[in-house]
């Protein structure tokens, strides 16, 4: 009893953009959020279920220039095992094992974690903090177009992005981290994994001399969308990692954030971890 | 056998009893070829879905059902108006099923479809238009009992403001209540008043105990199925065919006679399918009128929804003690959350008041609980059956009058735990127990003392780590419980030709094991392999009697029952032995497959060839023998007071937990038990059933928790009710005190609910261990913990209350 009336399956880029022109189009990558969404009737399945995963320059994780490019379709269990990764992007493979279950992770996209917008992404946060940008790819008229936005820019509210529906993501581009760049997630929840999180933070950032630089922070599910904290984000730049500076920093997260209650915690909760995760994160950042 | 060996041929003495024996139904679930409900199909069956209520608590004003039936597919769509002969079901027959005028709860069954295919059915219920008038919602069990509160079962009245309940011996679905109270127990031995004049510390505190559900692994179902004679066929899950049998038919007024049930193997039960809920009468409904096999199975988010939950409890409770280390008195009032309708779950007193007056020795002990209707989910029974609740309360006052008296907890206890020998002020009659050796046991191998004190004195270190050591102990039935007129379980025994074993029990086995050990008890006494043995275990047209899997008492009745039965066997065969070989009864013996000399092993004759003779001569016979065990119990009185059960399991568990006092997270790091099993029979299971069972209370105690909000539950899924994962599962060092019990088959107790029990409260002096912080509410979520640990935890306080009689 499905509204489905039609599946795709492209075997190249522009079958696939040129098939979303009308926007009347469901996108299949990983499945791993879709398929609980629309069984639970959370979400329609429109008149066409576009099935990616055979176009395969939508896959692969490769070093461009200063960048590293992470195709839509990469599964987070191949993020978190390659081998650039995990040399220059620890942090992001440190998120990869918190997320999900290991069969999940084998099925679930970066692309369509992305794309789920969820506020709790375990993913976002660390690309948040590495300054990724997101490639999008359209055709207008009859020839592929990409452009490419900023991910802090991307997310609108829980399950909203500024994709357009004829619109395909592509791929993360994120600079390759420079000399002295440190980062670091932390992900709460009841469980160490396979939770949704209660409150997540990402903090990266160049350390020289003791002193931290080009600084950002991410908080998830504390907002409708997972943030950039650009208060904390002041606190911190420049500054010396000491203990006055770390309470500081943690003080202006704790009162940043306006999460809301809900089965997960209560708001005050969140604000209290903020403070407390935040502090933590930035002393063993200084201790390291 | 080799014909050709010339030396008398002899066979060592050997026993099946305490080995490692893999279940017998592991490798087809292990491989995926177990058939489970869900993957029977008949021929020709539909597929039934309910229509549950879109309210909490309404009047229903209209239900149009006519666009739903002409629904291509659809055969026939049901509500209470279409069933005149309806019944209420239930313990208090207080229920439905399909409602009469009113829903009460967010589980409601409206109406039901039966269609060629679920998703038919599916849309089929989007089509039902129900109008409904909202009533006031009464979602916590303290309002329930305040004066003027709504009622949740009101007296009908009639038009004219008479009362329409005229009938003697109505039920309350039909002559409704005056007031919101289900239920009510009280008990009392010796005088409290007295012991607590006799106290010289007294503490009162009152704890909360959450909403939980069982989370079998296997959704509920049922297909049922009348033939042309009019018999009916159900294949179910349930615990108890045999009682359900004859309840199924009062509810469909038919003979039980008429009924058969086949049970399939189930993927998981834990108490849940110990009553009959609505579904599964409506099921039957739908089977008579499409005149067809009806499948149904519930979702996964209809199993959150419409199964039992674990009975909560807000439990008020007073005890005392001297200096000396003597406990003197308790006194405990309960409120108990029934939901809008009775099930098990509002007479878990049965089991709480045991632990409150029987696990020490306590010379006054007064209970009272009273079970108050509200529109919330109603709780069933799990494993467990309130004892988890009891043993929350009663073990950390044990923990907190040590402190007041300045006494070591283990001495404590110690000094208050009972013996062997002892009756105990509701005439529980330990003649097996292990209580003291659980103790010391537990606390040895865990080194609780040291670690206790050291813990105690690391509170104030810095670091937001901090470790503590909690210990918490269990009173549980351990050979059956006498409610109802029989606790027993009838076998039927039959060998073949080739000295195969065919055993035919009521027992039913839910994953627990049973059907392993009771095949171990009959081949140990026949002296046959375990392979040699078939059992048939789930069919009512076959099986003999049995009160039903609850109560832990499947190994010790079923088990005594099955080895009622072998004996016979034996008895028989060695007769008939003895007079072809010219030798005593007692002379031989049965081993590996043989008939041997009793002294040296030496083998007398094969025992297939022995059968063959014995059924291939002119005056044929065959071995086959029953027998029906019933344990030397008795029923308790009107005041709860008999020694209800066979014999009592006891065990003791030690958590050990480190708490981030910078998140309010509680890492279980170890536990270690040690049980009062009377006798391991199948080592292997008894440790999966006890590691299991640790695991289900770890989940009660850390992470589980089915959030009801103004009647509606949020979290019915599994990424919001957060069972335990397997990083999370601490280190288990489990030990079994063998008692050998005089009445246990081969000594073994009952031990299925006993390894939950313990945790939660064992948890919670483990946390005050760590932190000095003690927590009265459950689950010790990390949020909880952290509001408690910085002093936001208003301290609760509920003023006991008793219900009029």
């Amino acid at each position: 009893m499905t509204e489905l009336k039609h599946y795709f399956a492209p075997t190249s880029l522009d079958q696939a953009v040129e098939c979303l022109k009308d926007g009347d189009v469901t996108i299949l990558a990983g499945g791993t959020d879709l398929t609980p969404q629309s069984q639970a009737g959370r979400l329609k399945i429109k008149h066409t279920l576009m099935n990616i995963r055979h176009i395969p320059q939508l896959s692969g994780i490769t070093l461009e220039g200063k960048e590293i490019r992470i195709g839509t379709l990469t599964t987070i269990t191949e993020i978190m095992q390659h081998p650039l990764i995990r040399q220059h992007l620890p942090v992001l493979a440190d998120a990869c094992d918190h997320f999900a279950s290991d069969q999940i992770r084998n099925a679930a996209t970066l692309g369509g974690n992305i794309c789920n917008a969820s506020p709790a992404g375990d993913t976002l946060i660390p690309l948040l903090v590495l300054d990724a940008s997101v490639e999008l790819a359209s055709m207008p008229e009859a020839k592929l177009y990409r452009h490419s936005m900023p991910l802090s820019t991307f997310f609108v509210g829980p399950g909203k992005t500024r994709r357009s529906l004829c619109e395909l993501v592509t791929c993360i581009r994120i600079p390759l981290p420079a000399e002295g760049h440190v980062a670091r997630f932390h992900k709460l929840g009841t469980r160490p994994a396979l939770d949704i999180s209660t409150i997540s933070i990402g903090i990266a950032g160049t350390l020289k001399a003791g002193i931290l630089s080009n600084v950002r922070v991410a908080f998830g599910a504390v907002a409708p969308t997972p943030v950039r904290a650009s208060q904390t984000e002041k606190a911190l730049e420049g500054q010396r990692l000491d203990a006055a500076t770390i309470e500081k920093a943690a003080e202006v997260a704790h009162n940043e954030v306006k999460p809301i209650d809900d089965v997960r915690a209560s708001a005050w909760y969140r604000k209290e971890m903020i403070h407390n995760i935040t502090k933590r994160i930035l002393s063993h950042v200084a201790q390291a | 056998m080799s014909v050709a060996e010339k030396k008398p041929r002899v066979i060592e003495l050997d026993s099946l009893i305490g080995k490692r024996i893999p279940k017998m139904d592991a490798p087809e679930k292990a491989s995926g070829r177990t058939r489970y409900i869900h993957d029977i199909n008949l021929s020709g069956q539909l597929h039934g879905k309910i229509l549950r209520s879109e309210r909490i608590h309404a009047l229903i004003k209209s239900i149009d059902t006519s666009a739903a039936k002409e629904l291509p597919g659809v055969h026939v769509v049901i509500t209470a108006a279409d069933i005149p002969d309806q019944r209420p079901i239930g313990v208090a027959r207080d229920h439905f099923p399909l409602k009469v005028g009113r829903v009460r709860s967010e589980r409601d069954e409206i109406a039901a479809v039966a269609a060629e295919t679920e998703e038919i059915a599916e849309a089929a219920l989007k089509l039902i238009k129900v109008v409904y008038e909202d009533l006031p919602v009464i979602s916590n069990p303290e309002d329930a009992i305040k004066p003027g509160a709504a009622l949740i079962h009101p007296e009908p009245h009639g038009a004219d403001g008479s009362h329409e309940h005229l009938k003697q011996g109505t039920t309350i679905a039909h002559k409704g209540k005056p007031d919101n109270v289900a239920m009510t127990f009280d008990y009392a031995h010796g005088d409290v008043v007295r012991g607590e004049a006799e106290s010289d510390v007294v503490i009162e505190d009152t704890f909360k105990l959450h909403y939980v559900t069982h989370c079998c692994m296997g959704v509920s179902g049922m297909i049922a199925e009348f033939d042309a004679s009019g018999n009916l066929l159900m294949y179910s899950n349930t615990q108890v065919p045999f009682l359900h049998k004859r309840e199924f038919a009062e509810y469909l007024n038919m003979d039980p006679a008429r009924i058969r049930i086949i049970q399939p193997p189930i993927g998981g039960g834990f108490g849940s399918k110990l009553d009959i809920y609505p579904f599964e009468v409506i099921c039957l409904y739908l089977a008579r009128a499409a005149k067809r096999p009806i499948k149904m199975l519930f979702t996964r988010e209809e199993e959150f929804l419409a199964s039992p939950t674990r009975q909560p409890v807000l439990l008020t409770l007073r005890s005392g003690c001297k200096k000396d280390g003597t406990l003197t008195f308790r006194q405990v009032h309960t409120l108990h959350d029934n939901g809008a309708y009775t099930s098990w779950g509002a007479t878990t007193p049965f089991v709480m008041m045991q632990t409150f007056s029987s696990l020490y020795r306590v010379p006054h002990c007064d209970y009272h609980t009273a079970a108050v209707y509200t529109n919330n989910p109603y709780a069933g029974s799990f494993r467990g059956y309130g004892n988890l609740q009891a043993t929350f309360a009663i073990e950390q006052h044990m923990d907190m009058l040590a402190e007041k008296i300045g006494m070591d907890p283990l001495a404590f206890r110690l000094k208050n735990a009972q013996d062997s020998g002892e009756t105990t002020g509701q005439g529980m009659v330990f003649k097996s127990c292990g209580f003291k050796d659980c103790l010391t046991t537990a606390a040895t191998r865990s080194d609780y003392t040291r670690k206790f004190k050291e813990n105690a004195a690391n509170r104030s270190k810095p670091g937001n780590i901090k470790r503590g050591v909690g210990m918490a102990s269990m009173l549980h039935v351990g050979g059956g419980a006498k409610i109802y007129p029989s606790d027993g379980c009838g076998t039927i025994l039959k060998m073949d030709d080739f000295a195969n074993v065919t055993l035919i029990t009521g027992a039913s086995e839910i994953g627990q094991g049973s059907e392993t050990v009771l095949s171990q008890l009959v081949c140990e006494e026949l002296g046959l392999p375990i392979s040699a043995i078939t059992v048939v275990n789930n069919d009512t047209a076959i099986t003999p009697w049995d009160v039903g899997v609850h109560a832990s008492r499947t190994t010790f009745i079923a088990g005594n029952s099955a080895i009622g039965a072998a004996k016979k066997a034996k008895t028989k065969i060695l007769a008939v032995a003895a007079k072809k070989y010219d030798c005593a009864e007692s002379d031989l013996d049965l081993r590996g497959g043989f008939v041997i000399r009793a002294g040296s092993g030496e083998v007398v004759v094969e025992l297939s060839k022995l059968l063959r003779n014995l059924h291939f001569q002119d005056k044929a016979e065959l071995v086959m023998t029953t027998f029906y065990y019933e344990p030397p119990s008795v029923h308790q009185d009107k005041g709860f007071k008999g020694n209800v059960s066979a014999a009592y399991a006891w065990g003791t568990q030690v958590v050990e937990v480190e708490v981030d006092t910078d998140t309010g997270t509680v890492r279980m790091t170890k536990v270690t038990g040690a049980h009062d099993v009377g006798r391991v029979l199948n080592r292997l299971g008894i440790e999966g059933q006890i590691e299991g069972g640790v695991v289900m209370g770890q989940g009660y105690a850390l992470t589980e928790d089915l959030m009801i909000e103004n009647g509606v539950m949020k979290n019915p899924n599994f990424r919001d009710y957060k069972l335990v994962t397997a990083p999370e599962i601490p280190e288990m060092d489990i030990s079994f005190i063998e008692s050998m019990d005089g009445e246990g088959p081969q000594g073994a107790k009952g031990v299925g609910e006993a390894p939950s029990i313990c945790i939660a409260a064992a948890t919670a002096n483990a946390i005050a261990n760590a932190t000095g912080v003690r927590m009265f509410e459950l689950p010790f979520t990390p949020e909880r913990v952290y509001r408690t640990l910085h002093g936001r935890t208003p301290k609760l306080y509920w003023k006991p209350w008793r219900a009029e009689q």
